[in-house]
């Protein structure tokens, strides 16, 4: 029992603060809305983590699994309910779609990138959202730049009214679970041969490898499990949520942005920092655009900035050391 | 008539690609000093255009004025980024850095969002159109070109002729001899941002001269990536290597709009840009080290 507490103590704060976030959402009069965003934020954060935060690999275009997802998503139910397909294994094969879709493209793009160390990886990452973006809409591939609306379709598939409680409540629902998932395989990670090996590779990468560590290998796991997460991500929060879909819309590179806050914010690395960097950003984000709508990104900026230089490790690296040698350690992560 | 055409066209990729070339020297200046990539490149062109369009609209001054003053606003700019933020960052994780001017891009495009707004605006500079048979030029894109070719020199010149710049040179070949050597590293890293800067601003405003009506805050992000597959078909340190590496991306960008056009029911446009994102990936993958430099 000790041992298994070490190994898998860090998860129950972290899960602890999920609940909060649900039960606050659903007992306190109008937080739904702002509970689901915020859920939203801390899966963003806890898939985007995987990588960026166990490899410190700059992946500029994250976004384009998520985009990628929403389509596995809105394919999935537009197809098969133009089949004749109805009831709930329509949205499950969604789910497949949402990972098979972004697991081939972080392969085909990991095979390429993830040869490449640092500045040039984020180099090359850079242009991969805005390449399939307009991939899809210059060879015009899922209707192109019109998009997909399959609102009829999924009422079709599952009727109007589970449909509606759908958008409203069960897609926030299995993001809380995508979220509390994604945090159990970083901690599952960061406990097993992967972690280390790593962290090694975050550290010195040469060295790394003359110790006789594949690095390559543990980045592409890191790459494609951190993108499979993603697009259950965007399946479940764009698709499920709000059933259309526009390239410019799920390929916006803002939505990389604000996984790098987040993460950064928290703690790149750490198991509770994508928790913590959402809810501080989601919070401040909410709060910024009811006082002074608009401004939310020129002064989130100057704030990045201060943080890299004066706080590398963000709100969980300076937890993390002051609680070291105490009891409370092994629940931190 | 398609082959008319298509020579039309890859002329003017090469009048762009001259502007393009030029506005990515400032980015292999950075990275082949510095060794930081300014992923918030695309901003300070924006920050050149707006340049450009404020002298123009505002106090009537021609474009071809705004170059040096784009110029020393971007010194000005490269000085005080380098001092409050890039400084710190060079001994640091590249993730440091890669987000450091990566939110310095989005500083600067909400700062003239506040400024100027978010619609797309324009300038009407009323030079006439030449007729160079191949193709009809706007006297104003080959002022641009020109000017670019004028820029490049001039970086060259500086470069191999006068003191700052062998030093500048010295540290991109090997930073440790160079600081046995008495050059003061910190001062040419500190040179070389400003100066990068300031070419970039400098780039941005002549590419105003090709896009009349599409100067918007958020216009540097296609100019980022450009700038990247640029640099990395030149060599990424060498700033000789991104004039040609424009010259020839120039060339590509326009010669494949033609042929895409042909093919029935897609968007050409977007197929260029996909293009684009595509020789990115190859050319790092076959080459990290540019397609154009030697071994």
């Amino acid at each position: 029992m000790g041992k298994r507490l070490s190994t898998y103590g860090p998860f129950i704060p972290v899960l602890a603060l999920y609940v909060i976030i649900f039960l606050v959402g659903k007992g306190v009069q109008g937080m739904w809305q702002v509970m689901a965003m915020l859920t939203f934020y801390c899966a963003l954060g806890q898939a985007f983590n995987i990588f960026l935060g166990m490899t410190g690999y700059v992946d500029f275009g994250y976004v384009a699994f998520l985009g990628v997802g929403t389509y596995g998503m809105a394919l999935s139910i537009t197809y098969l309910a133009h089949q004749g397909m109805t009831g709930p294994a329509v949205i499950i094969i969604g789910f497949l779609l949402a990972l098979i879709f972004p697991a081939l493209l972080s392969m085909a793009v990991g095979a390429v990138a993830l040869r490449l160390r640092g500045a040039y990886f984020a180099i090359a990452t850079i242009g991969v959202n805005e390449g399939f973006r307009y991939l899809i809409e210059g060879a015009k591939i899922w209707n192109g730049s019109e998009g997909m609306i399959f609102t009829s379709e999924l009422n079709q598939v599952l009727g109007r009214d589970t449909a509606s409680g759908l958008s409203t409540f069960w897609a926030d629902v299995y993001l809380f679970i995508i979220a509390a998932l994604a945090a159990l395989v970083t901690l599952h990670f960061m406990r097993s041969r992967i972690g280390y090996a790593l962290t090694a590779l975050r550290e010195d990468e040469d060295a790394a490898k003359v110790m006789g560590i594949n690095v390559t290998k543990y980045k592409i796991i890191a790459f494609i499990t951190s993108a499979c997460f993603a697009g259950l991500v965007g399946g479940t929060s764009w698709a499920l949520k709000t059933p259309y879909v526009f390239p410019p819309e799920v390929f916006e590179i803002h939505y990389t942005i604000e996984a790098i806050i987040i993460v950064l914010l928290g703690g790149a690395g750490t198991l509770m920092g994508p928790v913590i960097g959402a809810l501080i950003y989601g919070l401040s984000k909410y709060y910024l655009s009811i006082i002074l709508p608009g401004f939310q990104l020129l002064i989130f900026a100057p704030i990045i900035i201060v943080i890299i230089i004066a706080f590398p490790d963000g709100v969980m690296g300076v937890v993390k050391q002051r609680l070291r040698g105490t009891s409370l350690a092994r629940f931190i992560e | 008539m398609l082959l008319e055409q298509l020579a039309g066209n890859l002329f003017q990729g090469l009048v762009l690609g001259a502007v393009y070339g030029m506005a990515t020297m400032g980015l292999s200046l950075i990275f082949g000093v510095l060794r930081i990539v300014n992923v918030g490149h695309g901003a300070f062109i924006m920050v050149g255009a707006f340049v450009t369009l404020w002298l123009f609209t505002a106090l009537g001054i021609s474009p071809l004025v705004a170059v040096p003053v784009a110029f020393v606003v971007g010194l000005g700019l490269g000085f005080i980024f380098y001092y409050t933020a890039i400084k710190k960052l060079i001994k640091a994780p590249e993730l440091a850095s890669l987000l450091a001017t990566f939110s310095i891009g989005i500083l600067l495009e909400e700062v003239i969002k506040l400024i100027f707004g978010s619609e797309f605006r324009g300038y009407n500079w009323a030079l006439p159109k030449i007729d160079l048979g191949v193709t009809v030029l706007p006297l104003s894109k080959l002022y641009a070109c020109i000017g670019s070719i004028i820029i490049a020199l001039i970086l060259y010149l500086w470069f191999n002729k006068t003191r700052a710049g062998t030093a500048m040179r010295s540290v991109v070949e090997d930073t440790e001899g160079a600081k046995v050597c008495g050059v003061n590293v910190d001062r040419v890293y500190a040179n070389s941002f400003a100066i990068g800067i300031g070419l970039t601003l400098a780039s941005g405003v002549l590419l105003t001269m090709f896009i009349p009506v599409g100067i918007n805050p958020y216009m540097g992000g296609s100019y980022t990536l450009k700038a990247f597959v640029i640099a990395v078909l030149g060599g990424l340190t060498s700033p000789y290597g991104a004039f040609f590496g424009g010259l020839v991306f120039g060339l590509i960008e326009n010669g494949s709009y033609t042929l895409f056009a042909l093919i029935p029911g897609v968007e050409p446009f977007a197929l260029t840009r996909f293009l684009s994102f595509l020789m990115l990936l190859v050319i790092l993958l076959i080459r990290p080290t540019g397609i154009l430099k030697g071994k």
